[in-house]
């Protein structure tokens, strides 16, 4: 018999991996995290069908509970994405920023952002 | 001796005017660096420069802050041919004539780098603290110990503007553009200057705050 927590993780794991294929297919997401993110959610689901098999694995590393190798390990992982994510963050303000300059010194030396008097503008038009 | 100054400008419809007639008037030329200003900045400016028929405008399409401003700046005016770059900030804290002041030591080949220096004890109480902060924190992080780590008004000659490499979008380029100085081993000095305290230049620039948001990016930097 399934608990709820059984259910809602299976659940939780099927929606995740969908939407992950889904991101793949319209190449917003590379082959290798496709992977990892499947991996990752296929062992959510193993481990909510059969939550026992944490305990081989509590008693390998000497955690003792099962359910405390899970917690400390899914905020390991958490702490590793987050800060992952705060480079790649960084990697792409950095790369904004030297496409807004050179945008900048582009238009300037091209002359695109020459100032235009709306009056000049109306006398142009009354012209033609 | 060409000499440009780099007036990084977001949002300062209200006194980029009289900066820049100043500067005209002075006779120096310079690159106003629009950071994606939301008000008429951007008109105000792109206006003087057709009357006066003398200025450079690079717009940054979005704000990307300070310290990406100032790297634009400097890059255009290089780009020009300029051999000394000064950097002089659009809020009117600045007097113009500190200009000379600062440029002083690189025309006489003195130093690389002339920073302006503020009084502190002119200093109002708010802006001190944040300001003998960075200085400090200028000083764990760089290894250099000055003045005023956070000032607006700075001079370059040719080659250190060339060398001097930023990284900082924000106000902690103001201590980076220090440390680079050590790390290229470029001569510094630090001349006296005045700032004009208004109710408007109070509202921007390092307090309290600003200094502690420097201090966790500069943290977060080592771990990276």
């Amino acid at each position: 018999m399934l608990m709820l927590y059984q259910v809602i993780a299976i659940f939780l794991g099927i929606v995740a991996i969908i939407l992950s294929i889904l991101r793949f297919r319209d190449g917003k997401m590379s082959l290798g995290m496709l992977l990892a993110w499947i991996i990752i959610w296929l062992v959510v689901i193993v481990v909510a069908l059969d939550p026992t098999l944490t305990n081989y694995l509590a008693i390998y590393t000497g955690l003792g509970r099962g359910l405390d190798f899970v917690l400390i390990l899914g905020l390991l992982l958490s702490f590793y994405m987050i800060f992952k994510m705060y480079n790649k963050i960084e990697t792409v303000e950095e790369e904004l920023t030297d496409l807004v300059r050179e945008l900048a010194i582009q238009r300037k030396t091209m002359g695109i952002d020459e100032y235009k008097d709306p009056e000049e503008d109306n006398a142009e038009k009354d012209q033609t | 001796m060409k000499t440009f100054v780099v007036v990084p400008a977001y949002n300062e419809e209200k006194t980029v005017q009289n900066v820049l007639e100043d500067l005209l008037k002075m006779g120096f030329d310079f690159v106003v660096v629009d950071d994606g200003s939301s008000d008429d900045t951007n008109k105000i400016v792109t206006r003087i420069i057709k009357e006066k028929q003398q200025g450079l405008l690079c717009k940054h399409l979005l704000n990307r802050g300070l310290g990406a401003a100032i790297k634009t700046g400097i890059e255009a005016a290089l780009a020009q041919g300029a051999d000394i770059i000064v950097t002089f900030d659009a809020d009117g804290q600045h007097d113009p004539n500190d200009i000379n002041t600062v440029i002083m030591p690189i025309i006489k080949k003195e130093a690389d780098v002339a920073v302006g220096k503020r009084n502190f004890k002119e200093m109002p109480s708010s802006k001190k603290y944040g300001n003998q902060i960075m200085n400090f924190i200028t000083l764990i992080f760089y290894g250099i110990r000055v003045n005023d780590s956070q000032s607006g008004l700075r001079a370059f000659n040719r080659k250190a503007a060339q060398s001097i490499i930023i990284n900082a979008r924000d106000y902690g380029v103001s201590s980076e553009i220090i440390g680079e100085v050590k790390r290229h081993q470029l001569k510094l000095e630090e001349v006296p200057m005045k700032t004009i305290y208004t109710d408007y230049t109070m509202k921007k620039g390092t307090n309290l705050y600003e200094g502690l948001k420097i201090l966790t990016k500069l943290i977060l930097n080592i771990f990276k």
